[in-house]
């Protein structure tokens, strides 16, 4: 019996575990016992994250379509048909021809690795990860006042506050030990406010409970910041003396009175005002917030007011405050840390800055594009379009995860030359060119970040299967294919040593002081002890700035002929397009098929009886799913989780974007439903 | 009996590996104090009982039962001889030795249970030094600590033969203020899980007291899995080509699907009901069949539930909530 200190490879908590292996083989997790973060506990995914690693699925060799087939090859057949197919794309179509997407479940070094490749090896700053779809608004609407993208606040800070406040996160499902916190502070005194349509478990706990509309998050903020003005319960010395641009701010929200915003919300005016006060008075008030907010056409207009809220009351900057956007994926954090991302190199440097290109260009040998590359919904819009024609993909799958399936099946089938680097052959990898096995979280080695900007170790527990390899290697691998000799490393500890001396806030990180339990950057240097708290004292853009907006609705509401509105999300026991947790026995058993949950009152009209099949309609799909009869969804919405191939809510959604972040409206879209049976 | 000092532990686990498949507490270099072997860190047996189960070395949370076309259920290459249980861990292992023999013979159990050494660890070797006391029998041996050497007892055939190869040795009357200290009265922990099975076996604690649990349960699943008198599991088979493998893992009762019948009913199909059921079947149901409540006090599922629904502070709130309620009840 072996046993690996490492890493939970599901949410962004960045829980630490044990996991065990006898003769090579997975066969437990044992949850760490002192680890900040889990303090002993893990969730069920946790639990049972050593049970896919060994399944029978798993990608064992590369593969490459002959005769419209996937068939075996060599890694040196599968590498050169990668690096001269992208290259003879380029030499047709352009060097932004083609587009990189990296991927937040894999390490911070692979991640930096593959946007090394695509702008130093390719030349293109087409690359993006799928923060895109989750918490790209965070990182505009956060560095717009901030100045910093990231969770202002550690998790620990949630046993120090008076308050917290969260809004679109259904944190016991998605970040479960994130969410027993807040349980527990509860149960320890503080209050809680929770904004949210569904009754989600953190409602039943909650002081006030606002069943607020989907979309209609500006319309509650700004009213919230009303009565907060209007009674005069701003902090008007952190005003002062902390932030820019309050009378803007106070002039835009002016005549958003709760009354306003009622009929808009579907909340009374005094449910709102109740809020306003409830965080205003608190000594330290916490927001946390997730997809609720971003995924949204306005989202980083949500952000934004978010970030107006927390500083008007002086909760920024303080322990058990700030504004916590919760990262979904394990290494999400990590990826936009590493710039994968296209108009970022690491550490949110500009990639249109010269002295910062000059850097990297020195370092990486050769030049580097000047124009920012394109988001990632934007090149499968592109690709669409026929002007993007080569894809890579690492540990990415569009075919379930991106909105509007039939365009993304659509966009990746026009494309020259499609390759997949991948632990199962997902659904988008069935459609590629080439599919490049790739290790999981167990087989290999190297850091995440986790969602409070703790960098961790990840440690190798298991061999990969087959001939199956680590993200790093056959980035590297591919980086030599292609002809470029500057990316040989012994290991993921050198990729690091190299992000630390070219990314100021990893400028200290380095392998040998993240034992046991890692670092919160910034850390800038050899001896800096990590930063648990930003924006101490002053904003990390210098002043934080009051950034007003309009109010916007979203864009497709619901109507005579799609008369119910779709959210999506994830349920509890399953992960993304569930290559992994559907292939975990018992959350599996958990939840086996494709649900939607519609209230009782909206079944009982329409004829849909309890775990009867339910047929939805929007302008872009339509897909049967079982129906779930809850009130945990108000009438007139229905509630779907996206990880289900058969019943793919993606088929569905809207591919409307945010015109700042680029991130799809999964959180509203307009359906019909009818029974099935 | 015999002694060792504690700087003379590592060196004797370490002298027994060649005979022994040795798991005892060790300090990773992470500093977490987990089973492993000798050779992994420094033993530590003092802390208290460990985050894992100890029974998880003979019923591990996943193996495999068997696979077709090849041979799987080799025996193991040496006997276990595991230090670390406490003695309440002792009887949770009694318990399910009984459980896995009970009517039939679970040989997959049993593949490893059988011929393992097994040495509490007790005395002033808890939390912070505090007193654990003595197993009074269990086990093969014990590890007293007495607060400067560990007094080592043997009680079997095979715990005697280890103490053999111990030179130094311990007069008897070392033992006797550790065993006075044992007698001392039973931790309040007693009391209290037993007022609660009286409570759940007299039918006083109503549904609504479940739902207010139940509501902070979010269905980790931990304290099944750290549980060590927990012995559900659920079965797998994968297919590789024409092999098919079957293994068997730890379940939970807290998970809905864990009750589900192929019709689709549950009849545990509230989170309500089934976190009642996870109490009840240790402080009432197993009561019934076994005459004995089927929690031992080790701790683990209040330490690893992250809202504090282990079942210690659950029968605490039985008790405060409707203990008065027993009492008056009683009067009547």
């Amino acid at each position: 019996m072996k046993r690996t200190f490492t890493i939970c490879p599901y949410c962004g908590t960045g829980c630490m575990f044990h996991l065990l292996s006898d003769e090579g083989r997975l066969v437990g997790v044992e949850p760490s016992c002192n680890h900040p973060v889990s303090r002993g506990g893990l969730c069920v995914k946790g639990w049972n994250a050593f049970s896919f690693v060994g399944h029978p699925d798993r990608l064992t060799v590369p593969l490459v379509r002959k005769e419209g087939r996937l068939v075996p090859a060599s890694w040196e057949e599968a590498l050169e048909t990668v690096a001269a197919g992208l290259k003879a794309v380029q030499e047709r179509h352009g060097k932004d021809s083609i587009t990189f997407a990296s991927s937040a479940k894999a390490t911070n070094e692979e991640n930096y690795l593959l946007m090394k490749l695509a702008r130093r090896v390719f030349g293109t700053n087409n690359i993006d990860h799928c923060a895109r779809l989750c918490h790209s608004s965070t990182v505009v609407g956060l560095k717009d006042t901030f100045g910093s993208g990231a969770m202002t606040n550690s998790i620990d800070c949630i046993d120090k506050t008076d308050l917290v406040f969260v809004i679109g996160s259904n944190t016991t499902e998605q970040h479960p030990l994130i969410g027993t916190r807040i349980i527990n502070a509860v149960r320890n005194g503080a209050r809680l406010i929770v904004a949210d349509n569904r009754t989600i478990r953190l409602a039943r706990h909650a002081d006030l409970h606002l069943r607020h509309r989907n979309g209609s998050d500006v319309a509650l903020l700004m009213a919230m910041m009303q009565v907060i003005i209007a009674e005069g319960l701003e902090n008007r010395e952190f005003i002062a003396s902390r932030t820019e641009g309050f009378s803007l701010l106070a002039e835009s929200v002016r005549e958003w009175s709760p009354e306003r915003a009622a009929p808009l919300t579907g909340l009374a005016a005094d449910e709102i005002a109740a809020a306003a006060r409830l965080y205003a008075k608190a000594g330290s008030a916490m927001i946390f917030y997730s997809m609720g907010i971003t995924q949204h056409s306005h989202g980083v207009d949500n952000v934004r007011c978010i970030a107006n809220l927390a500083m008007l009351t002086a909760n920024v900057g303080r322990e058990g405050t700030g504004v916590n956007p919760l990262r979904g994926q394990n290494n999400v954090q990590g990826g936009c840390d590493m710039g994968a991302l296209p108009d970022l190199y690491s550490g949110y440097q500009n990639v249109s800055d010269p002295k910062v290109r000059e850097k990297f260009e020195q370092a990486w040998g050769g030049v580097l594009p000047e124009s920012p590359g394109l988001p990632l919904t934007l090149a499968m819009n592109a690709a669409a379009l026929g002007t993007v024609k080569g894809m890579f993909l690492m540990g990415e799958n569009p075919v379930i995860s991106d909105p509007d399936q039939a365009h993304a099946k659509a966009a990746l089938k026009s494309l020259d030359l499609l390759v997949v680097q991948d632990i199962f052959l997902t659904e988008t990898a069935a459609l590629a060119d080439v599919v490049l096995p790739a290790a999981c979280f167990a087989e290999k080695d190297g850091t995440y970040t986790n969602t409070e900007r703790r960098i961790q170790l990840l440690h190798k527990a298991v061999e990969p299967p087959g001939e199956a390899r680590a993200d790093w290697e056959i980035i590297c691998s591919l980086a030599a294919a292609a002809g470029y000799d500057g990316m040989k490393y012994e290991g993921p500890s050198g990729i690091m040593a190299e992000i630390a001396s070219l990314t100021p806030v990893y400028a200290g990180v380095s392998y040998d002081r993240l034992t046991p339990y890692g670092l919160q950057w910034p850390c800038t240097d050899a001896a800096h002890p990590g930063t648990p708290v930003l924006h101490r004292g002053r904003f990390a853009r210098g002043r934080g700035r009051f950034a007003p907006v309009a109010y916007r609705p979203s864009s497709e509401t619901p109507d005579a002929e799609y008369p119910f509105l779709l959210t999506t999300g994830r349920t509890y026991f399953h992960w993304h397009t569930g290559t992994m947790t559907r292939r975990t026995h018992l959350l599996d058993r958990e939840e086996r098929r494709a649900f939607v949950e519609i209230h009782p009152d909206d079944a009982a009209r329409l004829g849909i009886r309890d775990g009867g099949i339910a047929t939805l309609t929007s302008r872009r799909g339509e897909i049967t799913a079982y129906a779930k009869l809850t009130e945990a969804v108000p009438a007139g919405v229905l509630f779907m989780p996206f990880h289900f191939s058969e019943g793919a809510a993606n088929a569905l959604t809207n591919n409307k974007l945010d015109p700042e972040s680029h991130i799809p409206e999964f959180k509203v879209s307009a359906v019909r439903v009818r029974r099935t049976e | 009996m015999k002694f060792l000092h504690p700087g003379n532990l590592q060196a004797f686990f370490q002298s027994l590996t060649t005979e022994f498949d040795v798991k005892v507490p060790v300090l990773t270099p992470e500093g977490e104090r987990v089973f492993g072997t000798p050779g992994e860190g420094p033993p530590v047996l003092s802390g208290g009982a460990l985050t894992a189960k100890p029974t998880s070395v003979f019923f591990p949370q996943e193996e495999e039962l068997f696979a077709t076309g090849r041979e799987v259920s080799k025996p193991a290459e040496k006997p276990l001889l595991v230090a670390g249980f406490t003695p309440r861990d002792l009887l949770c292992l009694r318990f399910i030795d009984r459980f896995f023999s009970d009517g039939f013979r679970d040989d997959i159990y049993f593949r490893r249970r059988e011929g393992a050494v097994v040495a509490a660890v007790s005395g002033y070797s808890g939390t912070d030094g505090g007193f654990v006391r003595l197993s009074g029998g269990e086990g093969d041996l014990e590890f007293v600590f007495d607060g400067s050497v560990w007094i080592v007892v043997p009680y079997s055939g095979a715990g005697q033969r280890l103490a053999a190869l111990i030179h130094d040795e311990a007069p008897d009357s070392s033992l006797a203020p550790l065993l006075e200290k044992s007698a001392e009265g039973d931790n309040e922990d007693v009391a209290i899980i037993n007022a609660a099975s009286g409570l759940l076996m007299s039918d006083m604690v109503p549904d609504s007291f479940w739902e207010r649990v139940a509501d902070s349960c979010i269905q980790c699943t931990g304290c099944n899995l750290v549980c060590p008198t927990c012995t559900c599991f659920g079965v797998r088979d994968w297919r590789y080509g024409d092999r098919v493998e079957r293994s068997r893992m730890w379940d939970s009762c807290q998970l809905e699907g864990f009750m589900r019948e192929a019709s689709g009913h549950n009849p545990l199909g509230t989170e309500a009901l089934r976190t009642r059921r996870r109490i009840h079947h240790k402080l009432a149901a197993d009561r019934t069949k076994w005459g004995e409540i089927s929690c031992f006090l080790c701790g683990r599922c209040d330490a690893a539930c992250p809202t504090g629904i282990g079942i210690v502070s659950v029968s605490r709130m039985i008790v405060a909530s409707f203990g008065d309620r027993a009492v008056k009840a009683a009067h009547r």
